[in-house]
């Protein structure tokens, strides 16, 4: 038992789904949006217990959501690099697409720190090497983009 | 913007149960005497409310006592939506579903209250003084009325079956027409001919 009040998780749910799930659809493609979102809500879900405060919960939704589609985005990804025979080409052109649409409104500098986070997927010390800066700086230039994107997407 | 469907949020709660995350599993259930809300703990049936009870201020008074991991599902709470419909439907005489009544905190009213579950079956009813002197405190029947009055689990532990000594259905959660209904319903009184 908690000593906060949190809400019943159910009501998060009946209440923020249909959103984290345009949100989902933004991120991740219709395709793969679906199970993004359950993805997301049963971490959510796994963590609910051990939130400190009751506060901004719509937001920490959106952020596992988001979290949870870059996931799916670099499972995706690898699962094309490690197969032999060349990917059904629909599937993931389609989702790199949306990456691409997700993260078009964000600076130049944003978008290289996104791609090389999630696209590429570098480790923050290889992204600060590309960077030519530190690797607290790449991780917080990732950290700040995906800030950016979440806020653009509660607007 | 499109709701989550059906078959996302049932599969949400089944692997949400699966790993042991959940602290109450809920579900709405239509009867003839309303949609009903359900909840059901690890040892049963903790609450249930009528139609017209503001759910969410109910499902609030579950996290708070049992754990925020609240989920909705029809699939985990099928024998005891099964349950509820064959009785009320009346294909079934009997309604037996597990119950916990660990809502209720204080003893006394506990005490009231499994005594009620236990001792009076379809088609009694039962003074309030009756069964404050069933349970071992003849004088408490005004304590009694209060205990009804806020059973968490009405109609499977049943408070609509303890009427007033001074006669009539007396007072309801659900309201006193759908006492009265319940009544008649089990037998426990004549349909009235002309309201009054």
């Amino acid at each position: 038992m908690t000593a906060i009040a949190l809400p019943p998780f159910w009501t998060l749910v009946e209440r923020h789904g249909d959103e984290l799930l345009a949100h989902a659809r933004r991120l991740a493609g219709d395709q793969l949006a679906e199970d993004v979102v359950q993805e997301a809500l049963l971490r959510a879900l796994r963590a609910y217990p051990r939130l400190r405060h009751a506060d901004h919960l719509r937001a920490w939704l959106y952020r596992i959501t988001t979290t949870t589609a870059m996931d799916a985005h670099r499972a995706r990804r690898r699962e094309v690099l490690v197969d032999e025979t060349p990917a059904p080409p629909s599937e993931p052109e389609h989702y790199d697409g949306a990456f691409d649409t997700l993260i078009a409104p964000l600076s130049d500098g944003a978008r290289d720190a996104l791609r090389l986070r999630f696209v590429e997927d570098l480790d923050y010390a290889a992204i600060a090497t590309r960077l030519d800066c530190s690797p607290a700086a790449a991780r917080q230039r990732v950290s700040t983009a995906v800030r950016t994107l979440r806020e653009r997407h509660h607007a | 913007m499109t709701p989550l469907s059906d078959r996302l949020l049932e599969a949400l709660a089944a692997s949400a149960v699966r790993e042991g995350l959940v602290d109450a599993v809920f579900t709405r259930v239509a009867t003839p005497f309303g949609r009903l809300l359900v909840v059901q703990g690890a040892g049963g049936v903790v609450r249930v409310g009528f139609e017209d009870d503001p759910e969410d201020a109910l499902l609030a008074e579950v996290a708070a006592a049992l754990g925020p991991r609240v989920v909705a599902s029809d699939a985990e709470t099928a024998a005891v939506r099964d349950a509820l419909s064959a009785y009320l439907e009346g294909d079934d005489e009997r309604l037996e579903v597990p119950v916990d009544l660990g809502l209720v905190r204080a003893p006394f009213r506990r005490e009231v209250l499994e005594t009620l579950h236990r001792d009076v079956v379809r088609g009694q009813v039962v003074t309030y003084g009756a069964l404050a002197a069933r349970s071992g405190h003849p004088k408490a029947a005004r304590a009694v009325g209060t205990a009804c009055a806020r059973n968490p689990v009405p109609i499977i532990v049943p408070c609509h079956r303890v009427v007033p000594g001074s006669g009539g259905v007396g007072s309801y959660g659900g309201g006193p027409a759908l006492k009265r209904a319940l009544l008649e319903f089990e037998g426990a009184m004549a349909p009235r001919l002309a309201p009054g």
